[in-house]
């Protein structure tokens, strides 16, 4: 089997819409940043991918960039998620909404 | 990739060019450096250098010779240098201007750490004033991120707060949400130009240019529409167009005053911004399709965000919901400028009456603002206008123009964006709009009106009179900033020629 673009096009898609759903239907702060993180790794595979068969370097380089604000992204929202539980002692959506009137 | 095409690029790099957003960066740093250097008691003068600098920089950039490099590119076509760029950075630089001003009121209050609010503050301003400028998507997607985990960290700065904290949480998932979508838009335009040989030189979908000669040439590209509009929709998060304003009411009644201001203007600005960088540029192709999505997307905003805003009591989520009817107002521009070509400069008209209305709102906000930053409520208000008349007019004449009253500049803004509409023939939209303002008018006038009239109540308030507004004096630097902001209101309202002699050509 010869694995081309179209394949590697197809998981990233999947890895995106997994990310996606999950974010909007998970109750758990946590799963929902890794839901998060998966979205962003979706798109590094299709940008490797079209860099790879494009035969351009540029996508490889913007992946760097992406990492690194994956990870900037990832160091402030668990400060932000671990302030919450120290305050709450929860972490589920669902118990998080005071922010009504 | 030869040596001598690299050393080619490296000559574009024009670091004058980017000097505002240089020293601003500096300045920031500079900032966290005094706090470990001076002794504990001259802290205090922190946020006056974080102000005195920022005005520095924006008299550069206003006097300075910025203008000469309009239309040019540099940094290997990174950055693009163009009048709506520059209006841009002024615009941002005056915004987090009168954001340091209003942290200088709401932050003594509280016992958070104050010197890394000015600092992130500048950094998401310098940050913003390269998004204006981008000519390429890595730019353009580091900058917005540099931007947006800025905003995480400002909005859930006081941490001692549950409900601020509950607002960053949630800004932070949308907004890593948005940007993610952003991100795979970029990516399937990236896929979709492939590789462009210009010369012996090698160009990508990174580059509007080649984004746009590629859209020109196929404009049913299925990767290359799909990912315009993933594009667009992570926009649309940034400025709270419906749907995605979903979250705007929450995170602006969560977060601290000034942030919720900055958020308010800036960052629905910097929304604008790349909306106007994108369909002026790499989109235009894209009309046929972005025409009707933006419509309908601005129809359906002012519609939500009025309806919304009609039944709210927290002052704070009013402010928010009505901007988003505000961000529909301002799509409309967006609309009509792929076919007026003034449209863009009647938007940036709106925004910076927008600007100095909404901070004069959310200056008198700040000075009511209790030890519990997220209940502010229109009851709040009565008597305001016996006890602080200063405070009183200026909430007036800022939430006046904000409904668009004439003579004040709000209504100037407004009849702008509406004028360009109609010479774009967007009939029916215009009749959504000004339905839009009429409704608006109720729950402008109804805070208008808890401030100046005494509401009836069956038992007397238990507050004694003057005893909670008695401790709000502001100070004389407040009361003239505040009546600078005022005054530029009315006048712009009366001689809007100056402003729009600049920003409509």
């Amino acid at each position: 089997m010869n694995i081309g673009l179209h394949e590697y096009l197809m998981t990233s898609a999947l890895l995106f819409a997994l990310g996606f759903f999950g974010v909007l239907f998970r109750k758990n702060t946590l799963v929902i940043y890794m839901c998060l993180e998966l979205m962003l790794i979706a798109s590094t595979l299709a940008l490797v991918a079209f860099s790879r068969f494009n035969g351009t370097l540029d996508g490889n380089v913007f992946v760097f960039f992406i990492l690194t604000i994956a990870a900037a992204e990832v160091a402030v929202g668990l400060a932000i998620i671990v302030a919450l539980f120290r305050k709450r002692h929860t972490v589920q959506v669902e118990e998080l909404n005071h922010l009504k009137n | 990739m030869t040596t001598e095409y690299l050393k080619a690029v490296a000559e574009t790099n024009d670091w004058w060019a980017i000097a505002p957003e240089l020293l601003l960066g500096c300045c920031a740093l500079a900032l966290l450096a005094m706090e470990i250097v001076l002794p504990k008691h001259e802290h205090r003068f922190i946020p006056r250098v974080a102000i005195a600098a920022q005005a520095i920089i924006l008299g550069f950039l206003l006097y300075g010779t910025y203008s000469g490099y309009e239309g040019g590119t540099s940094f290997g076509g990174l950055l693009q240098h163009t009048a709506s760029g520059h209006y841009g950075r002024v615009f941002f630089l005056l915004s987090s201007l009168l954001v340091c001003f209003l942290g200088t009121i709401c932050l003594p209050r509280t016992r958070m750490p104050r010197v890394e609010f000015y600092h992130i503050v500048m950094i998401v301003t310098a940050a913003m004033m390269l998004l204006v400028q981008s000519n390429h998507f890595v730019l353009f997607f580091v900058a917005l991120e540099t931007v947006t985990i800025g905003f995480y960290i400002l909005v859930s700065y006081f941490r001692d707060n549950a409900l601020t904290l509950e607002a960053g949480l949630k800004y932070l998932v949308l907004g890593a949400l948005s940007s993610a979508i952003m991100l795979f838009g970029i990516v399937l335009l990236y896929g979709a130009v492939g590789k462009v040989m210009i010369g012996d030189v090698v160009h990508t979908g990174f580059e509007f240019p080649v984004v746009a000669d590629f859209l020109k040439q196929n404009p049913d590209s299925f990767l290359g529409v799909v990912g315009a509009l993933l594009v667009v929709g992570g926009i649309a998060f940034k400025i709270g167009a419906f749907p995605f304003h979903i979250w705007i009411p929450d995170v602006y009644q969560g977060a601290p005053t000034p942030v919720t201001a900055f958020l308010a203007v800036a960052s629905k600005a910097a929304g604008f911004a790349m909306l106007l960088l994108l369909v002026d540029g790499p989109f235009a192709p894209l009309e046929g399709v972005l025409i009707p999505v933006l419509s309908l997307m601005a129809a359906a905003t002012i519609i939500v965000g009025n309806l919304s805003a009609l039944t709210q009591r927290n002052t704070k989520r009013l402010m928010g919901l009505s901007g988003v009817s505000h961000a529909g107002y301002l799509l409309i521009g967006v609309v009509a400028s792929f076919r007026v070509e003034w449209a863009a400069g009647a938007v940036w008209f709106y925004l910076f009456t927008y600007l100095l209305a909404s901070m004069a709102v959310f200056g008198v906000m700040a000075h009511l603002a209790g030890t519990d930053d997220t209940a502010q409520e229109l009851d709040d208000y009565e008597r305001l206008a016996r006890d602080r008349p200063l405070l009183a007019g200026v909430l007036a004449v800022g939430l006046g123009s904000l409904a668009g009253i004439p003579p004040l500049a709000g209504f100037m803004g407004k009849l702008m964006l509406f004028i360009a509409a109609f010479q774009a023939h967007l009939t029916w939209l215009l009749a959504v709009a000004i339905l839009g303002v009429v409704l608006s008018i109720y729950y402008y006038f109804g805070w208008i009106k808890s401030a100046f009239f005494e509401t009836w109540r069956p038992t007397p308030a238990a507050e004694t009179p003057g005893g909670r507004l008695a401790s709000l004096a502001p100070s004389w630097i407040s009361a003239l900033i505040l009546s600078v902001l005022a005054l530029a209101t009315v006048l712009l309202g009366f001689y809007p020629g100056p402003l729009s002699g600049w920003l409509v050509k």
